[in-house]
């Protein structure tokens, strides 16, 4: 098996007058895990059932592997998509599941089994092949499905939010597997998830949408680090956003009036001096204590202990901030009147945007 | 029964028992039972008797002349004494000729004519025509309705297969007696198109072909196939049509590997009704053939029971079609691999 690159070149998908993707273009490299992040109704599975085949794009090409796919359907691509509910065929044993796409092709039932067989181990599914896919477990269920998906060889696999169904624990053992899997067959994954935490722990880069369009392709770590709309700066990860009115800008240091004060961040984007814009400042850049670039008074509202660290919810000017911090010995008697402090680098300055959650 | 008490309480649960019960008795254990007795006996025929009284009294008019023309009173005595025992004999069967006695025994199974076995089994053939044709006609119907994309196309294709049944079952018989006829529909088409030539009687006799009664039968009972199969359609997972796709199945492998295996239970029922159904139908045969394109079975119970008025004939030969259409129906549920669990669902 060969990953192969998949690249949408200027691709638009409308379903009569709505349009589920903008015009977008995007290249997934050969071999790269690649999350395409973004909440319901973002067309991100639209996206996927394009590439698979089942949409054809209303304008726009898709390549795979440098090839147009116009007019090839979903079982002429070399693509196989793993669905959200798995779809195993629950009338077929194991076995059978995996060879299904042998099946398909014409290959003999002895060579098919053994193939199967071979799959199954390598989702360390060994021995399973005779039981029917109602008498396994939730993440067996899930390597049925990948192994189904792995038989008929393809260079891109296609994967639709398959962990949602499971529990915490499952789904956090199934990222390693599957980050695992993907670096021993080598091949393109493109991975849906509506899951931030799925996306950043397997993806080599992840792409966020949100209505129809594209808002970062990056990496993970800069993706967290340094988002590039105020969408992806509050759909990834936590965020304390203050509203304010840009007052100067020098080399990408921005200073901001706040109702909270005075704030000294950097600017991302090219927003306007005198315009509206959104400071963002995540939760564990915060600290206590005054000896830092930016110092906001604030009255503590509600202390949420998580174990290994600790959520404060604070309160200044009638706007709620959230600090997280390791726990330790001085966190359990916090005075009510604290100063949160963070330094220029920690407050990124947007120009005003859409936001993830309203 | 305890879980009902305890569920129901036990004045609610004792009704529900007896209602049960009740249901059971008045539906399936009377009627059936009634039919299966009736089936067992037989009087003896009437026309034997009548003859032998008819014998008898023939003879004691003999004997009577014979008597009153012999001087010999020994001689006349004896002829007397005959008359006597004839007059006996003649009274015994004369209380039996009017209140025959019932002799039980499977003679009314045993005695079908060749012909009426050869009806008998035609129909069932038949029938499992009907049937064949019916879910190859009804298939690729209940796929398009259970599977329509949209729910707007689902209503319609409902609406056209239920609007048919609104009508009487008789009416549409009498609509394809209709079409089919000699001066039909279609031979008046053809007609027109010069194809026929109707006014020298060259018209095309549908009605003399069992596929007319077919014709009927089919359009009869498509929901009855209809129905079953779109139930069990409904509930697949599109995911799983799409899977296979994506997988490189052609789409007649979907359907043999997917979507068949899936709707099996479906077809069991449908298949189930429609025999039931094509098997034990009187009216469409009856109305179709107008006695012109051979009998079908139930033709010939009804005969039984109202032309030759032999109620026990009638009643082992309605018996006979029950034993096989179950036996039809235990068959098709080992065939498709349903238990009844499935098919009640």
């Amino acid at each position: 098996m060969r990953g192969k690159d998949v690249r949408l070149d200027q691709v638009s998908i409308r379903f009569g007058d709505a349009v589920a993707v903008q015009p977008l273009n995007l290249t997934i490299e050969a071999g790269e895990f690649f999350s395409i992040l973004g909440p319901s109704g973002c067309g991100k599975t639209t996206i996927l059932r394009t590439v698979s085949g089942f949409i054809e794009p209303t304008i726009g090409r898709v390549l795979i592997g440098g090839e147009d796919m116009a007019g090839k359907g979903p079982n002429e691509r070399p693509t196989a998509l793993i669905f959200q509910n798995l779809a195993l065929f629950p009338l077929m044993s194991v076995a059978e599941n995996v060879a299904f796409g042998l099946e398909a092709r014409g290959v003999s039932k002895a060579e098919r089994l053994k193939r199967a067989e071979e799959l199954l181990s390598l989702v360390a599914l060994t021995g399973y092949g005779d039981k029917k896919p109602s008498d396994l477990s939730g993440g067996q269920r899930q390597r049925v499905a990948i192994a189904r998906a792995l038989a008929v060889e393809p260079s891109v696999l296609l994967l639709d939010e398959p962990l949602s169904a499971l529990d915490l624990k499952l789904r956090q053992h199934m990222r390693a597997e599957l980050r695992a899997i993907q670096k021993r067959v080598g091949i393109t994954f493109i991975y849906i998830t509506h899951d931030q935490g799925e996306a950043l722990a397997m993806s080599d880069r992840v792409a966020v949408m949100s209505r129809g369009r594209l808002e970062q392709v990056a990496a993970p770590d800069t993706l967290y680090a340094e988002p590039a709309t105020p969408f992806v700066a509050t759909f990834v990860g936590e965020q304390n956003v203050i509203r304010g009115t840009l007052r100067r800008i020098s080399n990408g240091a921005a200073s901001v009036d706040t109702p909270l004060g005075p704030i000294e961040g950097r600017e991302v984007g090219t927003p306007a001096i005198g315009a509206p814009v959104l400071v963002m400042v995540r939760p564990e850049r915060v600290t206590l204590g005054a000896d830092r670039d930016n110092r906001i008074p604030v009255t503590l509202k509600a202390r949420h202990l998580e174990g290994p660290s600790v959520n404060l919810e604070c309160v200044a000017d009638g706007q709620t901030l959230t600090v997280t911090l390791a726990n330790g010995p001085a966190m359990r008697d916090l005075p009510n009147d604290l100063v949160l402090g963070f330094g220029r680098d920690d407050a990124l300055v947007y120009a005003e945007g859409a936001l993830a959650n309203g | 029964m305890a879980s009902l008490f305890r569920a129901y309480g036990r004045g609610l649960g004792a009704l529900l028992l007896a209602i049960a019960a009740l249901w059971i008795l008045a539906l399936i254990l009377v009627p059936l039972g009634a039919m299966i007795e009736q089936s067992l006996w037989w009087k003896d025929s009437k026309g034997e008797i009548t003859l032998q009284i008819d014998r008898l009294y023939n003879d004691m008019a003999t004997l009577q002349l014979d008597a009153s023309g012999e001087s010999d009173a020994a001689k006349k005595a004896g002829f007397e004494a005959q008359i006597a025992q004839k007059q006996a004999e003649a009274t015994a069967l004369e209380a039996q000729e009017t209140n025959p006695p019932k002799t039980y025994g499977l003679a009314n199974f045993t005695r079908m004519s060749g012909l009426h076995f050869y009806i008998f089994i035609r129909t069932i053939i038949y029938a499992l025509m009907v049937t064949a044709l019916a879910l190859v006609v009804c298939y690729p119907m209940a796929y398009a309705v259970a599977l329509a994309s949209g729910p707007r196309k689902a209503i319609v294709l409902t609406v056209a297969l239920i609007v048919p049944y609104a009508i009487n079952e008789l009416l549409r018989v009498y609509a394809w007696l209709m079409i089919l006829d000699y001066r039909g529909v279609i031979n008046g088409i053809l007609g027109w198109l010069g194809m026929v030539d109707l006014d020298n009687r060259g018209w095309i006799p549908f009605l003399e072909n069992p596929s007319a009664v077919f014709l009927a039968m089919i359009y009869t009972y498509v929901l009855f196939m209809v129905f079953p199969m779109v139930n069990t359609l409904e509930t697949l997972d599109r995911n799983q049509i799409e899977a296979a796709r994506d997988l490189g199945a052609s789409s007649f492998r979907i359907h043999r590997r997917v979507i068949i295996p899936h709707a099996k239970p479906g077809i069991a029922v449908g298949c189930i009704m429609t025999f039931m159904l094509s098997a034990g139908s009187y009216s469409v045969p009856a109305i179709m053939t107008r006695g012109q394109g051979g009998d079908w079975f139930s033709q010939l119970v009804y005969r039984q029971f109202f032309e030759s008025n032999n109620w026990n004939m009638g009643s082992a030969y309605a018996v006979s079609l029950l034993v096989v259409c179950t036996a039809f129906i235990l068959i098709m549920m080992r065939l498709f691999g349903v238990g009844l669990r499935d098919i009640a669902k």
